[in-house]
């Protein structure tokens, strides 16, 4: 499961922001995804919307910190274990 | 136009009684000795009486202009018509003088970066800024009609810049920091420019980033060029022929008030760009007079700005939206500008500062509410929304949910989609003080713009058609830059239909005058509210040998920012398939020389391209499948069976937006 999230979120990053460079990009699973530029917070709505569709997943919007989501390793568990949950 | 559309918002007697629009219709009765009954009456006078109308609204304006105002307009014609031809006016000097000592001490201007900081400028402290630039300028030489480009950010440097360098009866064109070198030279060179104003980094999430190698490119490119100044600190481009000069160094003794050349009505102010399906970016030009007066008009009558007001349009010097706010100023308005990310260093970046400045009227687009919906801003919860008055919204079509989602979510207020654009640098549509606001509908015709929906000759009655302006009006272009003949300028706005201005859009009129814009007629694309030349991306894409032909089409999409999403369709050569790598590499080149807004949601590999039998290609017909509408012209295609694979190609279907 967590590697089609995280081939997901990296395929999404390169067809929207990165175009081919997002696996490059991305450093560590745990690099701050707004510190470094992959990601500014309206791409971050429209990932979440992805997410959402493709793992048909609900992510309630005050979960929407970087907490939950600023770094690879963070989303990947986040979806992982709501996926799990809901399902 | 849905007779039974919903009431959504309706101003309150005292707020019709106090608007300057009725100040003005009681001023125009008591000069014309009859009655305007009522707004329709209003509209109906100011343009079959075009000339009268502004006349009467230059005077009750008090806009300070010189010469004769007679004759008002000269010729019959929309293309050719000249305003107040023995008239001079400043637009600097109407932005920045005031009426009083105490408008002179209130702020006129406000600054923001994201950051939090703020530079604000009473209007004597703006005027005085604006008079040392325009002092150091003039003696570097700069004389009226130079033009002047910029590549600039929305702060207080460009707005000094640009007021200063107008104020000269130099002519201005502004980009943005983020557009491609390419993309900017397609459009400088054209202008032949002397002097270039730039920002040389850009504040983005928290970081900034430098376009100093980008400034540097452009203005090495740029022969024409005789003064680089940059409009603020930041690194300096390497390598530059000319000598580097600090906005802040720009500097001499104020000018006098009597100093500022007075140009006449229809000289240039400013040029705008806009990209269409072939050639180079047309370099649309706008007078001083037209510009203003139509600005001041949509300003005083249609928004009701004055002193009391903060306007705060989100915007990008690469609109013309920006060029609009800042009109404003000449309402008495004070104008707010933001520089940064909408969503740093908080989500909800843009209603914090309508909240902490105290703006009255939010100018903004379809894309941002869609963002503010998807990410679950609610901002009548987090700030105080006490001093907004209205919201204005334009870019894209403002669907039905989008004003609920305000009304929830924000407050009732008017809301208003104003729609134009920049070929006209002004709106066809926009809303209206003394009229109710219909769910979906923008509330008014522009006064003295007789807009009309043309319908086919063969369509069933109806309000629905090509948005057409059938009589002259003050912001039509001067022309296009380096189109001496005009044939550019009327092939682009005159050809279709005759005698009248043809603007590209399809506009749905009711009969109580409020009106639905239904999209664009022509191939130009709107794209998360941005307009995109399909020609910028062909010219991109001439240097993949992989790619025999190529359409780009809009395609509406519930479910994106703004509702629409960019398709590019693609025929390979030679049996090549387009597999990932070379998806991402198209994308990546259209983002690297284009602009990160050319780069399509989707691209579809396709046999061939619906072509004419005069062997032209037809956006029009695969605009049309696309879309889930017969083409209407199959019967002009020499292969029609190519738009069935079009409209069931994987890639290309939509969802159907949630039911919710």
């Amino acid at each position: 499961m967590s590697v089609a999230v995280r081939q997901s979120v990296i395929d999404w990053l390169d067809d929207n922001y990165h175009f081919g460079d997002a696996a490059t990009l991305i450093k560590s699973d745990d690099m701050s995804f707004l510190d470094h530029g992959v990601l500014d917070s309206l791409g971050f709505v429209q990932l979440i919307l992805h997410l959402e569709k493709s793992f048909r997943i609900r992510i309630d919007r005050k979960d929407l910190s970087r907490a939950n989501f600023d770094s690879l390793g963070k989303i990947v568990g986040y979806v992982t274990a709501h996926r799990e949950y809901q399902a | 136009v849905s007779p039974a559309a919903e009431v959504y918002y309706r101003p309150d007697a005292e707020a019709i009684a106090r608007s300057q629009l009725t100040d003005f219709t009681r001023f125009a009765e008591a000069r014309l000795g009859r009655p305007l009954a009522d707004p329709l009456a209003l509209h109906r006078f100011s343009v079959e009486d075009f000339r009268r109308f502004w006349a009467l609204f230059l005077e009750w304006s008090g806009l300070r202009v010189e010469g004769e105002a007679e004759p008002v307009c000269r010729g019959d014609e929309v293309e050719t018509a000249a305003f107040f031809p023995g008239l001079r006016v400043g637009y600097a000097e109407n932005l920045l003088r005031a009426r009083d000592a105490a408008e002179d001490a209130r702020v006129a201007l406000v600054a923001c970066a994201e950051d939090g900081s703020a530079v604000r400028l009473t209007r004597a402290e703006l005027r005085e800024r604006v008079a040392r630039t325009a002092a150091g300028l003039r003696a570097l030489g700069l004389q009226p009609g130079d033009r002047v480009v910029a590549i600039g950010r929305n702060t207080a440097e460009s707005v000094v810049a640009c007021l200063a360098a107008t104020g000269l009866g130099a002519v201005w064109s502004s980009t943005t920091p983020d557009l491609g070198t390419e993309a900017m030279l397609n459009r400088f060179r054209q202008l032949e420019p002397v002097l270039l104003f730039a920002h040389t980094e850009y504040p983005y999430q928290g970081l900034r980033r430098s376009v100093a190698d980008r400034v540097g490119e452009v203005a090495a490119a740029l022969p024409s060029l005789r003064h680089f100044v940059q409009l603020a600190e930041g690194e300096a481009p390497a390598g530059l022929a000319l000598p580097i000069r600090p906005l802040a160094e720009i500097d001499g003794p104020p000018l006098d008030d009597d100093a500022w050349p007075r140009l006449p009505f229809n000289h240039p102010l400013f040029i705008l760009f806009s990209s269409g399906t072939t050639g180079v970016p047309k370099c649309i030009v706008h007078g001083v007079g037209g510009t203003l007066l139509e600005h001041v008009k949509e300003h005083r009558l249609h928004s009701d700005f004055g002193p009391a007001d903060r306007l705060y349009f989100h915007t990008s010097t690469g609109w013309m939206m920006w060029n609009w706010q800042l009109t404003a100023l000449a309402s008495g308005t004070a104008i707010v500008l933001y520089d940064g990310s909408v969503s740093h260093p908080h989500d909800d970046a843009l209603w914090r500062l309508v909240a902490d400045e105290g703006v009255t009227v939010f100018g903004t687009s379809p894309a941002y509410l869609q963002y503010c919906r998807d990410a679950g801003i609610v901002p009548r919860e987090r700030v105080d929304l006490g001093r907004l008055r209205a919201m204005q919204s334009t870019g894209s079509i403002l669907f039905d949910n989008h004003y609920d989602w305000v009304r929830e979510n924000v407050k009732p207020l008017p809301l208003q989609s104003i729609s134009g654009g920049t070929d006209i640098i002004g709106c066809f549509v926009l809303g209206h003080p003394n009229l109710p606001v219909y769910r979906g509908e923008s509330q008014s015709l522009s006064l003295g713009y007789d807009v009309r929906a043309l319908a086919p000759a063969d369509a069933a009655a109806g309000g629905a058609g090509e948005l057409v302006c059938a009589r002259p009006f003050p912001s039509r272009p001067l022309g296009l830059f380096g189109d001496p003949d005009g044939r550019r300028f009327h092939d682009a706005y005159f050809s279709q239909n005759a005698g009248v201005w043809t603007h590209g859009d399809y506009v749905e009129i009711s009969e109580r005058g409020t009106a639905r814009i239904l999209g664009r007629s022509d191939g130009v694309l709107n794209v998360r509210g941005i307009r995109i030349g399909p020609a910028e991306i062909y010219h991109v894409l001439q240097d993949f040998p992989e790619i025999a032909e190529a359409m780009a089409v809009e395609q509406q999409a519930p479910q994106e920012p703004g509702g629409t999403r960019l398709v590019l369709l693609v025929v390979l050569r030679g049996g090549a398939a387009l597999d990932r790598p070379l998806t991402l590499r198209i994308k990546k080149e259209l983002s690297r020389r284009a602009s990160s807004a050319h780069v399509p949601a989707v691209i579809a590999q396709v046999p061939e391209l619906p072509t004419t039998f005069s062997n032209k290609r037809s956006e029009k017909a695969a605009r049309d499948v696309l879309n889930g509408r017969a083409a209407t012209n199959v019967g002009a295609l020499k292969n029609p069976d190519c738009l069935e694979v079009i409209r069931t190609h994987p890639a290309l279907q939509v969802e159907a937006p949630p039911s919710s």
